[in-house]
Formats: structure tokens, sequence, C-alpha cells
């Protein structure tokens, strides 16, 4: 039997309570059947309707309480319905549960819901849905409070919680409609601040992040999605065009340390919010000074990232208390264990800069010319370090590394850079805008092929590599169509190097079995969760397969994990939306001795399985502006040898000012009865 | 260009044009209340919603893009509704006091709530509205009748750039807060109001709106002259208002503009003339003038007679200043403070570029790509040069380059600051020049069009040695290159630079730097500009009359042009001239036996102490001015003038705009108009009976100079100031100058300059500002203060080669190591006693007071 007594959510009326038995997708799916693990959800109320899972919650008081959040801590305050039109909600909804209500009051309330039509945006608008979903499928309740009758409620807690579609998709939930706002505004400082509340690195993800929030933008279901990153590249550009100082001041210095391994994004992230909350943090990094970053140093090439911008960011955390020391590996200059006992609390966050083999014959040769793998290679080159690289140089994989690599390869003097990938373009993990730019800058592409053998001369050296032609059949799994061999299809790709670029792992060969860390079979360290089940009985879980609220806990007591070594190697803002987590849970357990996740935390994470944005909503707006893009160098000579300027130049401030303005602000407040 | 429809009629506008400006072209009114056009629209107020077919959803006229092709309807029934019941929202728990709001009259709620017929309510709720805000200076804050409109925040920060507003708290209870470090008290939060949420304290109750006379006038506090309203009921001022529409400075004003009007009221101005420190008649004051004029003439000869004269005065008082002086007494010693700053200034630019004044329209900045700032601070000097910036800068792309000595307001929204050591200006413009060479941003073909001494300008640019540039201005190469960058890649570039070039005691040379670089960086084509700011009101106007010994009016050399004026006014010129430093040497020497000071106050005349000591001296110190002063208690002869707002005539602005004041009261007590002061004494002197206008005088000087164009003198109306000849250099006539001399500041350093909410000495008499800045304070790096041992706000010590000063100290790091600051403005403060001749700098040594 379906435990949804009623649902109204997605607009699609599900009324149980006189004892059908209809099943609510959302519910059986999407949401949990707690709240944390441990109390139940008796009611979901939100921007898309309600759903009651306990028939005995108090619809009514739900709904004034609802009002009485979005007003009182959510509504801007910006236009006039919404400031005085959910104050009058709001009041309409406590005179009736206060016994004064009468029936006029409900047509009140659905006029309102009318009249919040014409906000500024669409928060209090949308607040108004499940109010009036209230008021016409529970109206005998309502006359019932109206009536004074008293009713026996069930006594619930109330979990609010503010969210817009695209902050809930980005992994680090940047609150994007406010910095957007802001560059709407012209203040572009106060943006940033925005911006660093959820992610230290802005001037690193308005540059190289793959946005998934664009993918959630609302504004796509009108024409096309805002241009979030670049808007948040503009922000953390303007601090440092007008040699502004960033206005973070940590809070007095705590006596409890911190040991953080590695000076990627999560370390990085992890120290900048302990920092501010007065921590002394420690970051150990094996590459030496003036290379900190991780990944983005080392697996971002410079024409993306601009070397004196990452480090701009990487000196402000320094500046706020970090110290980061160099050149230092762990499980050799110093252990973990000794880490453990000299710091109170220690984070692993070495990241996945291990290339995975590739599966070819003569792989394990050494053959000049085969190199050990893409993130090696571009590690290399960045560092000035010899490559081995020769002039025709073939790589393989589909990934963003594989695109760094054969765009990197024409700047390291390569005279062919060829890329073989197994399927085709339409299936390349790497973001669209990426394989564009390596195709513009020359770079060729041998779709549908597999390499299977490495050729050599008498020399060892490298000389070509036979592939095999593949097709594409079923899909599997991830939804792309399968390869497979086409037989009796080999041929030969000529190159004299060969750079593996499949796919990352993390090293972790530094955590030891004395330190009884479990580390799973892709290779990430296991960290403690909070099991979440949907109606269905399913394990809700994160993209990655990993359980959807983890508390990064290892399996020794005061040592956390964050970054690509605990999700799987991801994104920068996957990262640091992780590794913000692993701070606050971090500051509880040096704090109150016990690791834990908040009710924001969960709410969070519920919010991003049910997954606010709906493709298929129909938004009625005038699309008047389009998306502005940014301005980029053009032409082959932005690849020329030894040329790493960075090939995107941001928007003007006016440009971004129009781009803003597209924004929707689609503000959204979940409410949770437990 | 786009079509669409509105309400069934036809339109074709540009991209990017709103529906709301759409329907504006075809007459068709959409109510409105938060809009205002003169910042980014809001949308707040929702009022203006309108229905586009094809889109399931109202969409704000405002701020919404015509698109190819829409239909869009501005009233149905529907929509009539909404807005009516988006207005009752509005009025929810809004306070019913309008009959003594100080918005009444003149509220927007009001008049929207009538057009709409919004006379019912249908909406209550519980009032949250937040208390009233009483203790921010000058300004109240009474949120229950706010509407939220965010007009105030909005030009707080776009256009002032002071960022002092913002919303406070959610929901209902939110209400318009204020950084109050941040506000500058311009008062333009109270302008746009279009409630009675912002309101001036000292108009609060004072006055009904409709119950005032606005007479067009101009603010003479600084010479971007700003058109105002004065406000007036029977003889006095209540408030001062601009217009947006059709006003150069858009509506916006300063403190000095807003709020310093109050120095007219003050009960303090003189209002009789004296005669031995005697009230007498005019009559009295006149014969004893004229009897003294006539007896140290045969005594010792006219010249023996000195005058200077004033930048508060008119264009036309100036003008009959300098012909009561030539004319009537017969000396042609005759100066003004302009010695000590705008005349550096105007001989380097006459000279080089053959520009007196700013080569185009301030609004030129506003489209500037790159601002250059060197040696001024907007803020303080000229404020609506500032709002130009902002516009160039913020709200289109430009960039702005600042070189200071200083950080200012403006240094946050920079792209390059280049703070310069004391002294540097010559070498930092010479290597800025040196840079436009080597990075290829000199417009050679335009050069070689506009420079005569072409093959001189680039020996003297190849000859700067950048090294010597870095170590005189201690700025990094990568700083310099980074503003040359700025500069040299702009198409339409505007200089500005201010009294730290002009009123130093190099200031010819500078000038002649800047004008250098004015060429180079292209500058002077048509859509850039080169912009001398001098603070005071009319100081154009004072040298366009040719109140000083080298020119006769129309800037006519004066020796050359002498027989010319003589045989118009009927009398022949007196030979020779003494400059104010001439003067004052006369003075010293016992050659000067008169000096008649007209509206000026040598007090904050660099080494006043000498000035005040040589007044000492002078047998008959004829004093006119508005308030009474250590200056008219030496005065034998004291003639009470009168304010801005008590006469007419013309000024002239720093972009060479000519404007007219128009007498707003009378004058208080017996005081009389500085120009009919003039005239009767020119009349008595001259013996015959004269009689002055206006028009007169206009007519006479467009008889004997070609300052104006004829335009200038066809329109009274004040909303259409009219222009001086515009500046139109010909082909080859720009001058390189050969700029050689350097200085070098040593040991600490004293900078006098502006206050940023005093005008002058004026403004010191004036309540408002008063309470914003009761006092010049003494800026000192928080290094140099620790070295003297002093904490903000203690005692310091002053003292340099020409005299000492105690005053306090405000540390701040705006002021970098080895420089202090202080402002002129206060005479208590007295730090132009400090400063060396004509120089605005000095060494220093500081001591715990």
């Amino acid at each position: 039997m379906s435990q949804v007594a009623f649902s109204s959510w997605g607009r699609q009326v599900i009324d149980n309570r006189q004892g059908g038995d209809v099943e609510v997708e959302v519910a059986k799916k999407k949401l949990p059947i707690t709240f944390g693990g441990e109390k139940n959800i008796a009611a979901f109320m939100g921007w898309d309707g309600l759903i009651l899972h306990d028939p005995n919650v108090d619809v009514v008081a739900m709904a004034a309480e609802y009002a009485k959040r979005v007003q009182e801590d959510y509504c801007c305050a910006k236009c006039s319905p919404g400031k005085k039109g959910t104050r009058v909600m709001q009041d309409t909804l406590a005179r009736i549960v206060g016994g004064q209500g009468n029936e006029g009051d409900l047509d009140t309330l659905l006029n309102l819901a009318d009249l919040l039509q014409n906000c500024k945006c669409t928060l209090c608008q949308t607040s108004a849905v499940p109010v009036a979903d209230t008021v016409k499928h529970f109206r005998d309740d309502y006359l019932a409070y109206i009536r004074g009758e008293k009713r026996d409620k069930k006594a619930v807690e109330y979990k609010v919680k503010m969210t817009a579609h695209c902050q809930d998709k980005c992994p680090a939930h940047v609150d994007i409609p406010a910095y957007v706002e802001a560059i709407k505004e012209l203040r572009f400082d106060e943006s940033l601040e925005i911006i660093r509340e959820s992610m230290p690195l802005p001037s690193v993800c308005g540059r190289v992040c793959p946005h998934p929030c664009e993918t959630a933008c609302r504004r796509a279901n009108v024409d096309k999605p805002i241009n979030i990153m670049v808007l948040k590249r503009t922000a953390s550009d303007y601090e440092w065009q007008h040699n502004l100082q960033p206005p973070m001041q940590p809070k007095p210095k705590k006596d409890k340390t911190i040991a953080i391994v590695g000076a990627g994004p999560a370390g990085l992230a992890a120290a900048y919010y302990l920092a501010l909350e007065g921590y002394p943090c420690t970051i150990y990094e094996s590459l030496p000074e003036g290379f900190g970053g991780g990944m983005i140093a080392v697996g971002i090439p410079a024409y993306r990232m601009p070397r004196h911008i990452l480090q701009r960011d990487i000196d402000i955390i320094s500046s706020m208390g970090v110290e980061i020391i160099y050149d230092t590996h762990i499980g050799k200059d110093i252990t973990l264990m000794e880490l453990k006992k000299k710091f109170d609390a220690v984070l692993l966050a070495p990241g996945a800069h291990k290339s995975k083999p590739m599966g070819v014959e003569g792989e394990e040769e050494g053959y000049n010319g085969f190199l050990a793998g893409g993130i090696e290679f571009l590690r290399e080159a960045y560092m000035g370090k010899p490559t081995g690289m020769g002039k025709k140089v073939c790589v393989v994989g589909g990934g963003n590394t594989a695109i760094d690599c054969v765009r990197v390869a024409l700047r390291e003097g390569a005279k062919d850079s060829i890329l073989l990938y197994r399927r085709t373009r339409k299936e390349m993990p790497a973001d669209s805008w990426e394989v564009d730019g390596a195709d513009e800058e020359g770079v060729q592409f041998e779709f549908l092929v597999l390499p299977k053998k490495i050729i050599v001369d008498d020399k060892r050296q490298v000389t070509g590599v036979e592939c095999i032609r593949m097709e594409l059949g079923e899909p599997d799994d991830s939804g792309r169509r399968r390869p497979q061999p086409v037989e009796g299809s080999e041929f030969i790709v000529e190159c004299d190097t060969l750079i593996p670029a499949i796919g990352q792992d993390p090293d972790l060969s530094f955590i030891t079995e004395e330190t009884g860390i479990e580390i799973t079979r892709w290779n990430t360290v296991v960290t403690k969760y909070v099991p979440l089940k949907s109606e269905a009985g399913r394990d809700l879980n994160d993209d990655m397969g990993n359980p959807l609220s983890r508390i990064l806990l290892t399996d020794m007591d005061g040592v956390f994990a964050s970054g690509d070594a605990e999700i799987g190697p991801l994104t920068v803002v996957a990262c640091v939306g992780n590794a913000h987590r692993a701070a606050k849970v971090i500051q509880r357990w040096l704090e109150e001795g016990k690791a834990y996740l908040t009710d924001d935390d969960f709410h969070e994470d519920i919010l991003s399985h049910l997954g606010v944005y709906d493709k298929n909503e129909d938004v009625p707006w005038l699309d008047a502006v389009t998306r502005v893009e940014q301005n980029e160098i053009h032409g082959k000579a932005r690849a020329s040898k030894g040329n790493y300027n960075e090939v995107e130049l941001g928007f003007k401030d006016s440009d971004a000012v129009i781009e803003a303005e597209r924004c929707l602000r689609c503000y959204r407040v979940s409410m949770i009865a437990v | 260009m786009v079509s669409l429809t509105i309400d069934g009629k036809s339109v074709s506008v540009p991209e990017e044009t709103t529906i709301l400006e759409a329907a504006r072209q075809l007459d068709i009114h959409i109510p409105t209340l938060c809009w205002l056009q003169k910042v980014t629209p809001t949308g707040a107020c929702r009022i203006c919603a309108v229905e586009i077919e094809g889109v399931d959803r109202p969409m704000t006229a405002c701020d919404t893009p015509v698109k190819e092709g829409i239909k869009v309807t501005t009233q149905s029934e529907k929509l009539i509704r909404t807005r009516k019941q988006i207005m009752e929202l509005i009025l929810v728990n809004h306070p019913l006091d309008c009959p003594v709001c100080d918005a009444g009259g003149e509220c927007s709620l009001q008049n929207i709530c009538y057009d709409l017929d919004v006379t019912q309510q249908s909406f209550k709720s519980e009032n949250v509205n937040p208390d009233t805000i009483d203790e921010w200076p000058l300004i109240q804050q009474v949120p229950s009748r706010c509407i939220l409109c965010e007009k105030c925040v909005k030009v707080c920060h776009e256009i002032i750039g002071a960022d002092a507003l913002f919303i406070n708290d959610k929901g209902d209870r939110a209400f318009i807060d204020k950084k109050v470090e941040n506000c500058v008290y311009c008062g333009n939060c109270v302008s746009v109001c279009p409630t009675g949420t912002m309101i001036s304290k000292p108009f609060k109750f004072k006055a009904r709106p409709w119950a005032l006379r606005k007479v067009p006038s101009v603010c003479t506090y600084c010479p971007s002259q700003c058109q105002i309203d004065i406000n007036v009921q029977g003889n006095e001022i209540f408030r001062v208002t601009s217009d947006d529409e059709g006003t150069t400075n858009n509506g916006n004003l300063c403190i000095g503009g807003f709020f310093g009007y109050s120095y007219v009221n003050n009960k303090a101005r003189l209002s009789e003339p004296q005669v031995n420190q005697e009230l007498v008649s005019w009559e009295q004051a006149f014969e004893t003038f004229v009897a003294d004029v006539e007896r140290i003439k045969s005594e010792s000869g006219a010249e023996a007679i000195a005058g200077l004269s004033s930048p508060r005065l008119t264009n036309e008082e100036n003008y009959l200043f300098q012909k009561l002086f030539r004319a009537a007494i017969g000396s042609n010693n005759i100066d003004s403070e302009a010695r000590f700053g705008a005349l550096q200034t105007l001989r380097a630019l006459d000279k080089g570029l053959g520009l007196r004044g700013a080569s185009n329209l301030l609004s030129t900045i506003g489209k500037a790509d790159a601002v250059l700032v060197f040696g001024a601070d907007p803020s303080a000097e000229a404020p609506a040069v500032e709002w130009q910036i902002h516009e160039a800068t913020r709200r289109k792309d430009g960039k702005l380059v600042i070189a200071n000595m200083r950080q200012l307001k403006l240094t946050k929204f920079a792209d390059s600051q280049l703070t310069y050591k004391p002294g540097s200006e010559i070498a930092l413009a010479d290597g800025l020049g040196r840079l436009l060479l080597d990075r290829g941003l000199l417009d050679e073909k335009y050069l070689s069009k506009a420079v005569a001494n072409l093959s001189e300008l680039k020996k003297q640019l190849a000859a700067v040695d950048l090294k010597k540039v870095l170590a005189a201005t201690g700025l990094s190469r990568e700083a310099l290159e980074h503003a040359a960058d700025i500069i040299g890649q702009a198409n339409n570039v505007a200089i500005i630079f201010g009294a730290d070039i002009s009123k130093c005691s190099l200031g010819t040379a500078k000038s002649a730097a800047i004008a250098n670089l004015a060429i180079l960086s292209g500058a002077l084509r048509d859509q850039g500009g080169l912009f001398p700011l001098d603070e005071k009101g009319n100081m154009h106007g004072l040298l366009d009359m040719g109140v000083y010994p080298e020119s006769l009016p129309g800037f006519q050399a004066y020796e050359e042009n002498k027989e010319k004026f003589s045989r118009a006014w009927g009398c022949q010129l007196p030979a020779g001239g003494l400059d104010a430093e001439g003067i004052l040497q006369g003075i010293e020497d016992g050659k000067i036996r008169l000096l008649y000071l007209a509206a000026t106050n040598p007090q904050s005349f660099p080494n006043s102490n000498r000035w005040m000591k040589a007044l000492e001296k002078v047998e008959v110190l004829v004093v006119q001015d508005i308030f009474p002063t250590a200056v008219t208690k030496l005065a034998k002869i004291v003639l009470p003038g009168v304010t801005f707002a008590e006469k007419s005539g013309s000024v002239t602005s720093l972009d060479q705009r000519v404007r007219a004041l128009e007498q707003a009261i009378r004058p208080v007590g017996k005081a009389r108009e500085d120009w009919e002061i003039f005239a009767e004494l020119y009349g008595r002197l001259a013996k015959k009976s004269v009689t002055f206008s206006r028009s007169s005088i206009l007519s006479e000087l467009s008889d004997l100079t070609s300052l104006y164009g004829d335009v200038c003198f066809t329109g009274e109306d004040r909303l259409r100031p009219c222009l001086k000849q515009p500046y139109r250099p010909a082909d080859k006539s720009f001058q390189y100058q050969l700029v050689s001399v350097n200085e070098e500041a040593e040991g600490l350093q004293l900078l006098s300059g502006k206050s940023l909410s005093h005008f002058g000495t004026t403004s010191t008499w004036a309540p408002a500002p008063l309470e914003i800045e009761p006092e010049g304070l003494i800026q000192i790096n928080s290094a140099d203060a620790e070295a003297v041992g002093v904490k903000d706000g203690d005692a310091l010590k002053l003292t340099s080669g020409t005299g000492s000063t105690i005053g306090k100290a405000m540390v701040t790091d705006t002021v970098p190591q080895g420089l202090i600051f202080a402002p002129y403005n206060f005479v208590e403060l007295g730090i132009q006693q400090l400063m060396p001749d004509g120089s605005n700098r000095t060494s220093v040594q500081l001591a715990r007071a």
C-alpha cells in the first residue's frame, strides 16, 4: 500500500485519504523515508505542492508555518506583492489557526496566490502553490478551524530550507541567484562575498567548472541557461582587477590544529573554511612551492586557468592563517600516524593523480614515446620538466584530461596532435566546449577506434599504435551506446608519442594497514554515512554511487577524507562542496566530540536527490535577451608553441549585467514535517 | 531596430529598448512607481506589468526589453484589477499621516493611488514596520512610509558610488538601512524618494512643498555648476532641489548643493556697511572709498591701489571689477587666488594646446573608454565630475586610472591606482608618455596631423629615462605599464587633473607635462577631453573676464589690446600691473596703500600668515564680503555683498557652459548685490552717471571679445545653458612643451587640499556641512602616527618654515607613510599658514601637542 495519504506534487493530485492506494512516484523513489535516518518524514511541502505521508499531520498549521517562514526568513522584500502579499498570507493563516478566521479568508488566500504571480521572482510566487493546494484540498480542515473545532493532530517538527534549482544542482551549493543578482546591481564585490560563502576558489570555478548548475537553470526552459560560470568569473576578476583586498576576517585563533593532506581544491577549500573559524591548518603538499592547487595546477593547463590567478586564490587562503608545507610526501617524509599524533584532526585530500592503465599490448615495456599517462604529461609540461613528447602525439581517451593533453601537446610544439577515442564525439565525457576548442586549434580526432598494440622500431621507439575500428551497439548502464570492435578492421596510426588518458586513480599507498582505514575497490577512502532508504526500499546514493549523506569520517577517529580520493575522481566544484562539508564536520568533531550531519545537511541532500529542476516545467517569460557568451581568442595561433595565454576572456562588466538580468531568481522553499 | 505593437499601435525602436520606453514613444502611459530613468531598472513595484501575447504571465514594462513582433497590451480588465490590488498591498499599514508628511503634495504614492483609483483596502496584516530612524545626521528615515522602491539605494550606489544604503531584514520588516560611515550626505536619497521616507532634517516640518516658490539657479560652490531650484518662501531659502530632466547634472547634487545653502540664512551675515568698524550708511561708505582712492591717487598715483577679486563673483561682477580698476581707478594691479592655481594651468594649456579651460563637455567623461584622474580628487573638487566617472567606468565599461599621492574615495573603483611620491608628477606624466611610445600605443597619424613640433616631441620622449621615472615616482614598472596600456588602448580618453597639479609650486610645468600627456593619449580628439579642475565656483568666469594683470577680458593680452579697450571705454588704460605676489610685496614695501578685497579671503591663500601681516599694514583696506572675519576686522571699509541666491548674473562652468543665476531672495539687511557696488563706485569715480544692466554688460563683452557664440544670449531660460565658443584646435597647433624642471620632496610632506564636505571657507558658515565635518582633521598614516606617538583624535602639532598649527589627528592609511593631508577650508586649523608662497605642499615637522 502507498505510504502517501495525499500528494499534489508536480501539479498532479493523488488523494489516498479515503483509502486509495495510488503510488506517488516522487515519494517512492526520490524521497527518503526518514529525515537523517531516525525521524520519519510525515509531510513534505514545497514549491510544487504537498506530499502528505501521515494523514494526522495538521496541514493547516503546516501551511501557516510555511507562510510564516517564507515571509519572515526568506522573502527578500524587493517587490511589493512578495513583501506585502506573503505578510498578508502569513497573518491570514495565523488568524485562521488562532480561531479568528472566516470563510472569506480562504478566498483571500486564493486571491493572494493569484496576485503573487506578479512577483519579481518566483520565491513568494511558488510559496503560494502549496498553500493554495491546502485551501483547495483540505478545505474541511480549514473550516474546522474557522468553526473553532479542536482536532487532535499529530505534533510535528518542521525543517525548512531555501534552495534554487541551480544552487541545488551545484555540488558546492553556491547561492547562485544571490550572486547573480548582486552583479545585476553592479555590486561585484558583494557578489564575490556571496560566492565565497560556499566557493573559496572563485577564480577557478569561474573558469574551468563544468557548471552542472547550468543544466538545471530554469531560464533554459525559456531560451538558454544563464551563463552562471562566467558571471562567477566576472565577480572574481573584479576584485583583483581593482586591486581590492578580500574582505574575509578569520575568527580569533583556536588552539586545536588540523593537518590536511594535499593542497588541491578539497584541501584548500577545507582549510579556507576551517581557517575562517579560527582553526590553524597545515596543508602538506607533495609538489614543490609554486605548484599548489593540486589537480587545478597540474591537471588544468594555464590557457584555461592562468597561474597568477590561481596563485592569488591560494595566497588568499595562506593569508588567512593556513600554512602550506610543500615538497612533502605523506607516507615518505612523514607518516599518517605521525600526523595523527601531531594534530587534533587530519583531513585526507590527496586527489587522484595516477593514470589508469590502458590495457594495450606493450604497455608495460617501457618503450620510448609511451608516456606514463595524461595527468603525468600535463604535470610535467606545466612544471617545465621534460615530458618525453615527440612531434606526432596520440592521446587516448575522451575526458577533459585527454582533451587537455592534445591541446597542451600543440603548445608543447607537437606538429600533429591526435585524439583516439572509442566512441563518437557525442559520447565524449569531456565538456563539449573543450572539444570544440581542441578542434579549433587543429587537433585531429579519430573516433570509434580502440588502441590494441604499441608499435615500436628496433630502438624501442614508438612509431605507431595499432587500433581497431569500433561501432556502437546497445546502450550500457551509463546510457551511452556500448562500442564494439569491428572484426578485421585493424589499422595503424603513426605516431612517436602515445599518451593514455583514460582516467585517474588516487594513490592511497600512504594509508597503511595499521590505520585501519578501509579503502573501496575503486581505490577511494571509505567514510561513514547515514543510511537512507526510499519508500521502494532502495538505498539513496549520489550520482557517483556513494551513499547520499556521508559524514566524511574515516574508520580512524579524527581522520577525515575529502575530494577525489573520497568521492572518486570528479570535479573541482564537487571537491569544494565535499570539503566544505568536511570542514563543518571536523569543526563539530573538534568542538563537540562527535562527527555528525545537521538538519541542514540532511535537507540539502534530500533536495539534491529529489532534484529541484524540472526540465519539462513550462516557464512563461519573454525571451527577449539571449544568453551572452564570453569573449574568446580565436584561431590556431592561440595554441602555438609556448603560448599558454588564456583563451577565454570573460565578460565586459556591462555584458555581465545584461546576462545577470536574464536570471529568473528561482528560489524555492522546502519544508519537511517530521 | 525592433518592431512591436503596443495596444495595437506599431512602433520601431532600437534593441535593448524596454517596453516602457517604447510605449512612451507612442505616448502610451504605463503607470510606474519604482522606475527612475537615471538608474538601472528595479522592477520592485510591479505596477507597470503588461500582457504580451503568447507569454502566460504579466511582464513588467520597465525592465523587459522589446522583442521583434511582440504584441503588448497595457490596459486590460485583469491588469487594472491587478494594479489596484498591488497598490492595496503596498498601502497595507502605510501610515495615514499625509497631512504632516514632508512628501505631502509631492508624493508619487498619493499620485498613483489617485491615478489608479485606489479607494479601498481589501487586505490587512500586522503592522511590523520598524521605528523611525532618527540617529542619522541630516537625514531621517521613516520606514513605515517606505515602499521599498530602492531608488535611494540605487542612486547611492550607481550614481554617487557611496554604497551607504541597503535593504536590511526580510519580508515586511525589511527597511532601508545605512552604513553611516559610507554616507557622503549628498541628499540624493531624499531627492529621489517618492514618498516621505527619506527626509531632510533641516527641511522637515518647515514648509509645504506647494507653498514654495522654485527659482531656477546654479549652485556656485564648485565649477560643476549644477542646475538647481532654490525653494523659497517669503525671503527665506527652505531647500534646494534639482530636476532630473533638463539639467546637466540629471538632478544629482552633492552635500554642498543639497544641504550647503544654509550659510545664506546665517544670522552672522554682514548686513550693513562699516567704516572704521562702525556701522555707516552706504553713502558714507562710498564717499569714504572715493575720497581715499582720490587722495592716494593724488599722493602716490593709481599704482598704489590694488584689488583682488573672486571666483565667488559672477561674470558680470568680475567684468565690472576689472573695468572699475582699469578704467575708473586707473590701476592694473588686479588679481585673484587664480594666481595660486588656475592661472598656472591656464598658462601651460594655452601655450601647448591653445586651450583655456576644459576641452570638452563634462558628459564626454561619462562616455570615455579610459579616464585618467591625475592629482585630483573629483569627489571633493567637483562632484559632478565624479558622477561622470562612475557613469563611464561602472555603468559602462570604461577603465579608471588614478594617479594621486593619496587613496581617494574613487580608488576602490580604479583599475589602476598609481600612488606616486610627492613631487614626482612630471616624472610620472613623462613615464606614461614614454610607455605609450614603447608599447606601440601612440597614434602616429593623429600626432603628425595635430602636433606642430613632432620631431621635438619624439626627441623629448626618447630622452625619458624610465629608470629615473620609477625611482622618482616609487612605482613599479608593471604598474606603469598597466596604466599606460589602459590609456593607450582606449579610443576615447578623458584626462582630469586638479589641485595637486595646479596649486603646487611648479604648477605651470606640471600642467604642461599633463598637456603633453593629453596630446600623446589622444585625449584632445573630439570624443575625449582634458579637464583641469579648480574647485572654486566661477573660476572660469573670473579668468574669462581678465581679472589679472596680463590679460583683458576674453584672454586678450593686456599690452597688445590696451588701446582697443581704451577706445571702447573712453579712457587711457594704465601700463604695467602687479599680480598677487607683486601686490603682497608692494604692501610689505609700503607701495600699495589701498587694497580692495572683493569676496576673497587671504586666510585661505598659501602663506596666509604673511598675507595677514601684510593686511595689517595696508593703509586703506576695503573688504567686500558676506561674513565677518579676521580680515574684515582689519578693514577700514567693509562693504556687505551678497550670496549667489540674492543676486542675478551669469557664471561659467569648468566645461565652458554659461549659466544664469536668478535672484531668489532679497539681500539680507542693507547688503547689496556685488555688481551694484562696483557699478556705483565706477560711476562715482568716473564721474559719470552710468547704468549697468546684465544685458548691457554682456553686449559690451560680446563687442570686445569673442568668448561667446551668439547663441549665448538668446534665452534667459536656465534650462538651456549656453556654450562658450567650443574648443577646436587647428591642425598642427599643438606644441609639445619641454618640461625640464623637477623637484624632490624631502622629509615628511604636508599637503593641503579641499575637504569632502566643505567648499572654500563659505560652507563653514553652513550648519549642515558642519554637522558632518565640524573641524579640519590632519590625516596621517598609522606608521607616521605611531612614530610621533599620536592616536586617532590626539592633538598634533605641525610646523613648517612659515608657521605652525595644532589640530586633531585622523589616523588613516589613505595617506601613505611620509605624507600628511589637511583640508585648507578651516580657518581655525589654519593649514595655509604652513604653506610656502604659491604652494600647496611643504616639508613639515610633527610633534604631539
